[in-house]
């Protein structure tokens, strides 16, 4: 209290401080918000692979053969559009382009062209291209009665013939590639392709997609004869209502997923 | 400084009228040192300074019943009250129109060191600590510049009113009426 009576230390406390604040609220400049980064971005890793068929030679370790049996082309749907998910997979599949000349009936138990329309090169997609087929009425759900039955007639086709291989224009759904590219956000690519059908409609339709190539990098298979394998996954979805499929057993979506292995046996 | 909205607009209320006299108590203490005991500072600047603090708590009350109107009822005077510790030390610097208390002006100086620290800890928080904006701050300072005009007027106010008092009262006695 004598302090704040007789001292006038403290009134010049107060105007200092005072004084203070004042300058301090003027030239203080606000605070820069930095954003804290909490994702790096993507930074690809990709190698310098390149893979070709070449006349696919069996012995040739610089030729690489598609490994159909361990290989797959898998589809899945929402079953009546909105339940959980239908499944199957093609038992007959290629990757061969296939001409309007080859569309026939082969007589064979294995595919009847060879799997050579393709190249893959890891660093370079502009390099990397492929076709692909699937015959339809190869569908298999694991249940018979459906496989044989509605979806023949359901997906426009013809049942199997034993011993026949039905590449007909009817039975036929072809994919073919018209660009890759990077995927930005991750070691992938996305390819843009054309997948011909006629489905339901009266000639086959080619709608452009768009889907997504992973690659899954060369290994060496270290067995007495050693080999080299690689991968190639493409995923895609696309409407079967532009094909005319009108089942309602399916939903408009179809998800397609191709994983293809090859080795250089 | 408050986090509500309803606590902080009572707090700017209370800074508004009490947080200025203590510099403005500060400035003028300091003139009165250096000037004779018989100079206008010390014999009526000085000695008006708790009458102003009086007027400014008056003024404060004012608004309070005003903000009340027409409703005065002690409930409706009490809801909705925020801070009511700080209200009611701001209240009792009306008690400084009672002489017993003029007397002591320091009394009047601890009563507003109360709203001083007050503003002096936000604004200390908001400049010298981080925080992305400088709004806050800029608008404290404002409440305490108007608080300071505010206690100066009503020091110049009840020093005018006081010397015109003092001239009634001597003409009064002069005519001797």
């Amino acid at each position: 209290m004598k302090l704040l009576s007789n001292s006038k230390i403290w009134a010049v406390a107060v105007i200092m401080l005072s004084g203070l604040v004042y300058i301090g609220s003027c030239t203080r400049d606000n605070d820069l918000i930095v954003p804290v980064k909490l994702t790096q971005p993507f930074a690809p890793n990709r190698g310098t692979n390149i893979h070709l068929p070449g006349t696919m030679t069996v012995g040739d370790p610089t030729q690489w053969k598609m490994d159909k049996a361990h290989s797959s082309v898998l589809w899945s749907s929402n079953y009546i559009g909105t339940a959980g998910l239908l499944t199957g997979r093609f038992n007959q599949f290629g990757m061969h382009d296939v001409a309007a000349a080859e569309m026939l009936n082969y007589v064979a138990t294995g595919q009847p062209l060879l799997d050579n329309s393709w190249a893959f090169n890891e660093a370079n997609p502009a390099q990397t291209f492929f076709s692909g087929y699937v015959q339809i009425n190869q569908s298999n759900t694991g249940e018979p009665g459906r496989d044989g039955g509605c979806n023949i007639s359901g997906m426009g086709t013809t049942p199997i013939v034993a011993g026949t291989q039905n590449l007909t224009v009817t039975n036929l759904a072809k994919i073919k590639s018209t660009k890759v590219e990077f995927d930005a956000s991750s070691n992938g690519y996305i390819v843009t392709f054309d997948l011909t059908w006629q489905g339901k409609l009266a000639a086959p339709l080619t709608k452009s997609i768009v889907g997504k190539l992973n690659y899954i990098t060369m290994t060496t298979i270290a067995t007495a004869t050693p080999y080299k394998v690689f991968g190639l996954q493409l995923k895609f979805q696309f409407n079967c209502r532009d094909f005319g499929i009108t089942s309602t057993s399916i939903a408009d979506k179809i998800d397609i997923e191709c994983n293809m292995n090859f080795n250089n046996k | 400084m408050p986090d509500s909205f309803f606590a902080y607009a009572e707090w700017v209320e209370l800074e508004t009228f009490f947080a200025g006299y203590l510099l403005v108590y500060a400035i003028i203490y300091l003139v009165a040192l250096n000037r004779p005991a018989t100079g206008f500072v010390k014999t009526r600047l000085l000695p008006n300074l708790p009458l102003a603090y009086a007027f400014a708590g008056t003024l404060y009350l004012g608004l309070q019943l005003k903000n009340a109107y027409p409703d005065y009822t002690i409930e409706h005077l009490t809801a909705g009250v925020q801070l009511p510790y700080l209200r009611i030390w701001g209240l009792i610097s009306i008690l400084f129109w009672i002489p017993l208390l003029q007397k002591k002006p320091v009394f009047s100086l601890l009563h507003s060191l109360v709203f001083f620290f007050l503003l002096m800890k936000s604004l200390f928080l908001q400049l010298f600590t981080s925080s992305p904006g400088n709004d806050m701050a800029r608008n404290n300072m404002k409440i305490y510049s108007i608080s300071i005009f505010l206690n100066l007027g009503a020091l110049i106010l009840v020093t005018i009113i006081s010397l015109l008092i003092a001239r009634f009262n001597t003409q009064k006695r002069s005519t001797g009426i």
